[in-house]
């Protein structure tokens, strides 16, 4: 620890803190562009100057120099920093005017106008003269893609966009050329970045340099309302802030949770905004005469009342990828009332068998716990794909402690280095008996993470059994060894937001039930007549048989095709509903604008329906589903926490026999910007993937 | 009551005087505008019926920096902005004021980084139905290009004390 | 058969082709009705625009010349609107109201004499009967004001009520004055007492007759007539019953359209009616205020009218310049000044008639 007087206040600091750091520990507020907490220190802004005694007689740039680079003084009294004297001020009206000169004055056509950290700098260290009476320098705009849009005459060269590219997605294309007035940030080929986290430069750059091309002058920050929830386009759950106007969605934006996201999402999270107002669901539809027409609410459950009356207990539900955790509560209810068990949140024919403990499809280690992890084993994941934050938290780790990391899958680019070990089950069954070195790694390791894709354990041609086997190889990996007293290093990566919600209240087969695979097989023999499809579309539409289908969601999607009654229901975006993620961890998101035209809101739905064919549900507003949910469920009332699986059951997961010898292990997620309906409704996710299968065909 | 005060009061002697002083205004030059026929002067810094200006090449000012929309008390101005389809300019999609919300007080003229919208000279735009008063853009750039040349001469008479 | 051909020679006889013996009292009715229309459309206008012209405003000026059409655009307009009835209005008395006020005020004018002898009925109790029917148009306004069903009307018309009742009291006694001095209740013998008798024939001038007139020996009852007339009619400074700051319209608050045409119509012809009073009772009625050439060659109706006119002017004058009052001025005024005062004159006057004999005895010395 270090003393330092900060503005006259003495405060005690860590030795490796910088000196904004510890202005900022005092409460001294310092003004920066370039710096950012998440990225290296480049220090070229020089907007943090401070003033310094017990170091050179000259401003310094706080974030560049530390506490312990500050002499004591001759008697020992500890260096001092000034954040607020004549030299500092007019240091940093000097930088100002410097950055400035450069700078257009075009806020009024620039997005960042009203949210720009320059613009705010300028109004609070700043001067309102200019003495520079040259032209301003002009830059030819970059291309980076369909979704970051440029307007270079406005950049102020704090390269945060090239740092971040660099070190957090992984992806060297962008960088700074030249020197001086001829310095210019560029992407070197003008092609469209590969990242799936691209979208963050736009945060990042604190002038409107960047800004996002979708959003491009459709609003300003000041007339949009601010919603703070959580995303559900992956298993991730990031927290996210939706802006919305009217009832419309004008843009999503990261909030900062440690636990899950730090302050990043995904392209397919930041974007996909414009996916919630297209191909959507806004009113009911009933089949007739083998086409689906609009129809009142009460028309569209008296047809699915009629039939739900005949079907007796041979009616069946699946839930799909965006499904919350109240209307899967709610189906199951409503299923249970007619006596069936035929409720399955996922995907065909996966080896997460009702029977296993928790632990056996949680991200045990949780996401924050990557960083303490000593060695990791991917299994059929691509999870740059599947959970693009979550990736950049391996990559941070990997970049930090430079951890041995091994696949076993495709091989792909995951953004670091790892040790290719094989494609299929039979990989992970010889690394399982303890062959090759990364075997001796993994039991080495006090905190080994074995990350097990969905893919892995969903195998809809080869069945069951082979998921069962990869959990039970996983398991058997992720316990053996030396691990840390309290660690449970089996990690299951899951890819729908819905799945680990609908496993822990009991979403799947009970009572007699089947799996949806098996459902869908019934019903194409004509021996179940109902079908509830709650979301679903990532099932074979085809092969349903005649089976009366009911299909409640948001979008005009597969399974929006194929039924027989749609009843429109509301997006993650217009309701509160309660999500777990691949942790484990319980969260809720917020309403931020009403569902379109005369969607309702899931739960509701399925509780008027149960009213319609007289098995009503005991609960008539969300507070009533939610006490009763609580009461049957408590882990999922803690909000923002997770309850944490036996670890002890990892070794009854290790002991399963494995029946099976060899299997492929892919990733699920084959297009990342394409999986799930809003995301297949969204035209900028249609773009992005049209480019990124372009850019995959471009360099086969 | 003393004798004075009751004569006075009987006599009506304020009726009196008052009525003398009415008949002196009664006679008086009348002020009056004779309004449609004559007008009084306007002050280049009346703030009349909204215009939205265009540049000399035909090109609209307006930038669609949604700054009128911020500062407008009233709300009376709704902007939905995005790029323009030929050029990808930030242009204005849309550009409503309803001048039955609007207390004219002129903000969104100040606030115009462009002198896009400009509060002009007229004042005779009384219609018939209140929907003639939810002006659309194209009103209002029509409304410009007829009163542009005003609109100039105003602000430029104007220009010296700003 | 005699009966009838004789009403029907009364009513519609032209002696000049040849049928009946007299002008047919319907044509003479129609030329009054007509021409007193046309007249208050006029004064309508002229009290607009006494009332602009204090004000240093040219008033009503776009219709017509001068906007001499105006009353006739109001009249078009009027008539053309659409009368709402409250939901709650008793639907017949509230239409019969403004009936009332505007019959009434237009009956009254039967019994003044415009020119010497030029009444439509020229009866002995002219007076009594103008007293009557003055005192009978209250009924208008407390009909209306309580047909409308309504708040603000209902106070109106029983504000108005209690005024002109008030003002009655003092005006009867003032005329009390002037019959103690002609000796006749028939106006035409109270126009031609003022033009045979009076200050002027006293002291030998008798063509000076304008000093013969009664304003200048009971010139204190000419004021407390003048004033009472104002607030008879529900004139400003006394139209408290329409005091708008307080009642909005005060009884004509619910009225549109054609009934409220009607209502005003009423109040400006009575409010004439009051004029002519005061011109008959006070100034002369038709005779010319000199008796000589040229003034003797104008035609008495003229300077009855005339004389009307000055007197109106002087009702808008008082509109133009005193503020309202308060009604409990308003009533303190008309029982404890006007009442006491008016009664302590017709002593007065009558003690004065008896000692010095003066008086026009109904033309008999």
């Amino acid at each position: 620890m270090a003393n330092i007087k900060v503005d006259g206040i003495l405060i005690e600091v860590p030795d490796h803190y910088t000196l904004m750091q510890a202005a900022e520990a005092a409460g001294a507020e310092i003004p920066r562009f370039c710096y950012h907490e998440r990225l290296s220190v480049a220090g070229n802004c020089r907007m943090c100057l401070v003033e310094v005694k017990g170091g050179p007689p000259k401003p310094q740039a706080s974030c560049a120099m530390s506490v312990r680079d500050l002499r004591p003084g001759p008697n020992g009294e500890a260096p001092e920093m000034f954040t607020n004297t004549p030299m500092v001020k007019k240091a940093r009206e000097g930088v100002m005017e410097f950055l400035l000169i450069n700078h257009p004055l075009d806020c009024p056509i620039c997005d960042q106008g009203g949210e720009c950290d320059l613009q705010d700098q300028a109004m609070a260290y700043g001067v309102d003269k200019n003495r520079f009476a040259e032209n301003k320098r002009a830059v030819e705009d970059k291309y980076l893609g369909p979704l970051v849009k440029t307007s270079m005459n406005r950049c102020i060269h704090c390269t945060r966009c090239v740092r971040f590219t660099t070190e957090v997605a992984g992806i060297s294309e962008m960088g700074l050329i030249g020197r001086g007035e001829d310095a210019e940030i560029t992407s070197y080929l003008e092609k469209a970045l590969t990242s799936e986290l691209q979208g963050n430069v736009i945060d990042l750059c604190p002038v409107g340099a960047l800004t996002s091309k979708p959003y491009a002058f459709h609003a300003r920050p000041w007339e949009l309302s601010k919603t703070e929830t959580i995303d559900v386009m992956d298993a991730v759950g990031s927290s996210i802030r939706v802006d919305s106007r009217g009832r419309e969605v004008m843009r999503i934006l990261p909030r900062i949770n440690e636990a899950i996201n730090e302050e990043w999402i995904s392209d397919k999270t930041r974007f996909v905004w414009d996916g919630l107002k297209s191909q959507r669901l806004d009113r009911p539809y009933v089949r007739r005469n083998g086409k689906l027409q609009a129809a009142t609410w009460e028309e569209a459950f008296a047809a699915v009342a009629t039939r739900m009356k005949k079907a007796g207990n041979k009616v069946g539900a699946i839930a799909g990828d965006l499904a919350a955790v109240e209307e899967m509560f709610a189906l199951k209810g409503l299923l249970a009332a007619v006596g069936s068990g035929m409720t399955d949140v996922r995907p065909a024919m996966s080896g997460i068998d009702p029977s296993m403990p928790r632990a056996a499809y949680l991200f045990n280690p949780t996401i924050a716990g990557i960083e303490e992890a000593d060695a990791i084993l991917i299994i059929g994941s691509n999870p740059r794909r599947e959970a693009s934050v979550l990736n950049a938290r391996i990559r941070k780790t990997w970049r930090a402690k430079g951890l041995p990391i091994a696949v076993i899958g495709e091989a792909a680019d995951l953004t670091y280095d790892y040790t290719y070990l094989g494609e299929g089950l039979e990989t992970l069954a010889d690394l399982a008996a303890g062959n090759g070195a990364f075997a001796q790694t993994l039991k080495n390791a006090q905190r080994p993470i074995v990350i097990v894709g969905e893919g892995a354990v969903s195998h809809a041609a080869l069945g069951k059994q082979v998921g069962r086997d990869v959990i039970a190889l996983a398991a058997r990996l992720a316990s053996g060894g030396n691990v840390a007293e309290g660690w449970n290093g089996f990690a299951l990566l899951h890819n729908a937001a819905s799945r680990v919600g609908g496993l822990d209240i009991g979403f799947v087969p009970h009572d007699g039930g089947v799996c949806s695979a098996d459902q869908i097989a019934l019903a194409g023999k004509g021996e179940l007549d109902v079908l509830f499809l709650l979301g679903a579309d990532e099932y074979d539409m085809s092969a349903m048989g005649k089976a009366f289908v009911v299909y409640i969601g948001t979008h005009g999607d597969a399974g929006a095709h194929r039924a027989d009654v749609i009843l429109p229901a509301a997006t993650y975006t217009e309701k509160s509903a309660t999500y777990v993620n691949t942790e484990g961890r319980v969260q809720v998101t917020t309403r931020a604008v009403f569902p379109p035209g005369d969607a309702k809101e899931d739960w509701a739905i399925i509780r008027a329906l149960s009213g319609i064919i007289g098995q009503p549900l005991a609960y008539n507003s969300l507070t009533q589903l939610r006490a009763a949910l609580y009461a049957q469920y408590p882990h999922l009332a803690r909000i923002d926490e997770i309850a944490p699986a036996n670890a002890a059951d990892l070794g009854r997961l290790a002991q399963a026999a494995v029946k099976t010898t060899s299997a492929p292990l892919r990733s699920s997620v084959t297009d990342f910007y394409l999986t799930n309906p809003i995301a297949r409704a969204s035209a900028i996710m249609g773009e992005c993937a049209a480019m990124a299968a372009g850019l995959q065909q471009a360099a086969e | 009551m003393r004798a004075s005060q009751f004569f006075n009061t009987l006599l009506l002697k304020e009726f009196v005087s008052a009525f003398g002083l009415a008949m002196r205004y009664f006679f008086s030059p009348k002020p009056t505008v004779n309004y449609p026929f004559e007008k009084g002067p306007v002050s280049p810094r009346f703030r009349g019926e909204h215009v939205l200006r265009r540049y000399p090449n035909g090109e609209e000012r307006c930038i669609a920096c949604k700054l009128c929309e911020a500062i407008c008390p009233a709300q009376a101005i709704t902007i939905e902005a995005g790029p323009r389809q030929n050029d990808g300019t930030r242009r204005t999609v849309r550009y409503d004021i309803d001048m039955v919300k609007c207390i004219y007080c002129g903000f969104c003229q100040e606030a115009c980084p462009v002198d896009a919208i400009v509060e002009g000279p007229n004042f005779e735009f009384a219609t018939e139905t209140r929907e003639e008063l939810y002006f659309s853009k194209e009103k209002l750039l029509s409304n410009g290009d007829r009163w542009e040349r005003e609109i100039a001469a105003n602000l430029a008479a104007d220009a010296p004390y700003r | 058969m005699d009966a009838l051909l004789a009403a029907l020679d009364y009513l519609l006889g032209i002696p000049v082709l040849g049928w009946g013996t007299h002008i047919g009292f319907v044509y003479k009715a129609l030329l009054l009705l007509v021409s007193l229309l046309v007249f208050t459309a006029f004064i309508l206008l002229a009290d607009r625009k006494i009332w602009a012209a204090v004000q240093i405003r040219r008033g009503p000026n776009v219709v017509g010349p001068f906007g001499l059409l105006q009353s006739f655009a109001d009249l078009i307009k009027f008539a053309l609107k659409e009368p709402l009835i409250p939901a709650g209005a008793d639907k017949v008395l509230f239409l019969m109201a403004p009936l009332i006020t505007a019959t009434l005020a237009l009956a009254g004018w039967a019994v003044v004499p415009v020119d010497n002898g030029w009444a439509m009925a020229n009866i002995n109790v002219g007076i009594l009967y103008l007293l009557g029917i003055s005192s009978l148009g209250v009924y208008g306004v407390i009909i209306g004001g309580w047909a409308s069903n309504s708040k603000y009307p209902f106070f109106g018309s029983l504000r108005a009520a209690a005024q002109m009742v008030s003002y009655e009291v003092s005006i009867g006694l003032v005329i009390i004055t002037v019959l103690l001095c002609v000796g006749s209740l028939n106006l035409n013998d109270i126009v031609v007492a003022q033009r045979d008798m009076g200050l002027a024939t006293t002291l030998g001038v008798p063509w000076l007759t304008f000093l013969n007139w009664f304003w200048l020996p009971l010139f204190p009852m000419f004021v407390v007539f003048y004033i009472s007339a104002l607030a008879e009619t529900n004139r400003p400074p006394f139209d408290l019953a329409e005091g708008e700051s307080e009642l909005v319209a005060g009884f004509m608050t619910e009225y549109s359209a054609t009934p409220y045409m009607l209502f005003m119509l009423g109040e400006y012809i009575s409010i004439l009616l009051m004029c002519g009073m005061t011109t008959i009772l006070f100034l002369g009625g038709w005779t010319s205020p000199i008796d000589l050439p040229p003034f003797t060659w104008i035609p008495g109706f003229i300077w009855f009218f005339a004389k009307l006119s000055l007197v109106f002017f002087m009702f808008a004058m008082a509109k133009a310049i005193v503020p309202r009052y308060r009604y409990d001025q308003l009533m303190r005024i008309g029982w404890k000044v006007f009442l006491p005062l008016s009664l302590v004159m017709v002593v007065i006057v009558a003690f004065v008639l008896q000692l010095t004999g003066w008086g026009w005895h109904g033309g008999v010395a």
